[in-house]
């Protein structure tokens, strides 16, 4: 460093220009590392990935509480909730036996507010847009005569990606006593 | 005569006064366009040509050389801060982007981690939630093996009573995980979702005991109460290359 300023300096060493000059280049260096690092950071597939697995997990977690979440007298309300939440065949059941189900929990008098307890994915398929979840489920149940009553589900689901968002597409108990589905 | 001499003294002392500033950048571009490539002799260039009044007529001639230093150099500094900065922003958003929530969780991005997690998980609570009447060293030893930590007073207060009832029925429980999955992997520690189902059979006494962990749900039932159906989060660490279970949560059941 010394000797080449020297050479441009015309045989004379100038301490501030070449001091200049060479924290320039070190920031430079510092510039130029920084700014693949941040690019390499942005476009981490796995981070990719994990986004998504993040994004149908809370998706999936919302639509199940939402569909075990009920009042009686916000039916309208409760029961559009329910259909935004699912796609394909779940959304389909839900709008054919809507007018069915208004009139049965309008009889019953009922309140059901769900509350996730826990949920986790078991599977992602990024590209096909697909996930499966497990989601603890605690449902509690108010009866037309304030009673309340707590039960806990453990619930499968599973989410298809529709315009970048997930929704559910199957909604199930996970099977007591029958044969193990891994 | 002497008027040259005091000229020349002047001059002299002039520069000694200027070329500590003035040198260092002047040299190299500044002469040229001063003397045309007379470089050295600078110093007495003055003397040849300003006779009259040469304070003023020197200042102006050194000027454009001395001001186009400290402009390079202020450029300089300039692209310094400015890289630097970017520098240091590229840095910072670099590292927001890495220490997000869903970068530190690995679940399912490392998938030979998720599996040997779920795996070594499953077979821990078949172990630790089964209970032969016959053989109550097993789950002793499944304890030993199995837990640290918390788990260990969780787990002897949640089969505590399992245990006095089925040494009473003579009672084989066995517990099987049907799902399983996981919430978070966090380097060496991770959170399970565990379904599983417990059958227990009587030898003596006519029904199986859902014990205090199990909920029995109206699925339950169509198995005539021999299954119970539960569920928990297991929290686990990874020690001496094993994963082992420091929590069990049962949801405030």
């Amino acid at each position: 460093m010394k000797r080449a300023v020297r050479l441009l300096g015309v045989g004379r060493w100038r301490p501030l220009p070449a001091l200049a000059l060479a924290l320039a280049l070190v920031a430079v260096g510092f510039a130029a590392w920084a700014g693949q690092d941040w690019y390499r950071a942005a476009h981490d597939e796995q981070a990719a990935y994990a986004a998504q697995r993040d994004a149908a997990l809370s998706a999936g977690e919302q639509a199940v509480q939402n569909l075990n979440t009920l009042d009686h007298r916000e039916l309208k309300r409760g029961l559009d909730l329910w259909e935004s939440s699912t796609t394909g065949e779940l959304h389909d059941q839900l709008a054919s036996g809507r007018d069915e189900f208004t009139a049965q929990v309008k009889e019953a008098k009922t309140v059901s507010t769900a509350r996730v307890l826990s949920g986790a994915v078991t599977e992602l398929d990024d590209r096909a847009g697909r996930a499966r979840v497990l989601v603890a489920l605690r449902v509690t149940v108010e009866a037309a005569d304030g009673a309340k009553s707590d039960k806990d589900s453990r619930m499968l689901g599973e989410l298809t990606r529709t315009d970048g968002r997930w929704k559910l597409s199957a909604l199930g108990q996970a099977p007591v006593g029958g044969t193990s589905t891994g | 005569m002497s008027t040259t001499r005091h000229h020349i003294n002047r001059q002299r002392r002039r520069q000694a006064r200027e070329t500590r500033p003035a040198a260092p950048a002047g040299r190299p571009q500044g002469t040229p366009v001063r003397t045309g490539g007379r470089g050295t002799t600078a110093v007495l260039t003055p003397v040849g040509a300003g006779t009259a009044d040469p304070p003023a007529a020197g200042d102006e001639k050194a000027a454009p050389a001395r001001s186009r230093r400290p402009v390079v150099l202020v450029l300089l500094c300039a692209l310094t801060v400015l890289l630097g900065g970017f520098a240091g922003w590229a840095h910072a958003e670099a590292e927001g982007l890495r220490s997000e929530p869903a970068r530190s969780n690995t679940a399912l991005t490392d998938l030979a981690r998720t599996s040997e997690i779920k795996g070594q998980v499953a077979k821990a609570v078949d172990r630790l939630f089964s209970y032969d009447h016959a053989d109550p060293g097993a789950l002793d030893e499944a304890a030993r093996d199995l837990l640290t930590g918390k788990a260990v007073d969780q787990h002897r207060d949640l089969l505590a009573d399992v245990r006095a009832r089925a040494d009473e029925q003579k009672a084989v429980i066995t517990t099987t995980v049907t799902e399983s999955a996981v919430e978070r992997i966090d380097g060496d520690r991770a959170r399970v979702l565990v379904y599983a189902d417990q059958s227990s059979v009587a030898t003596t006494g006519k029904k199986a005991a859902t014990d205090e962990k199990s909920r029995t749900d109206g699925a339950a039932a169509q198995d005539e109460g021999v299954y119970a159906a539960a569920m928990l989060a297991v929290d686990v660490v990874h020690r001496d290359g094993r994963w082992l279970v420091s929590t069990l949560d049962t949801f405030g059941r």
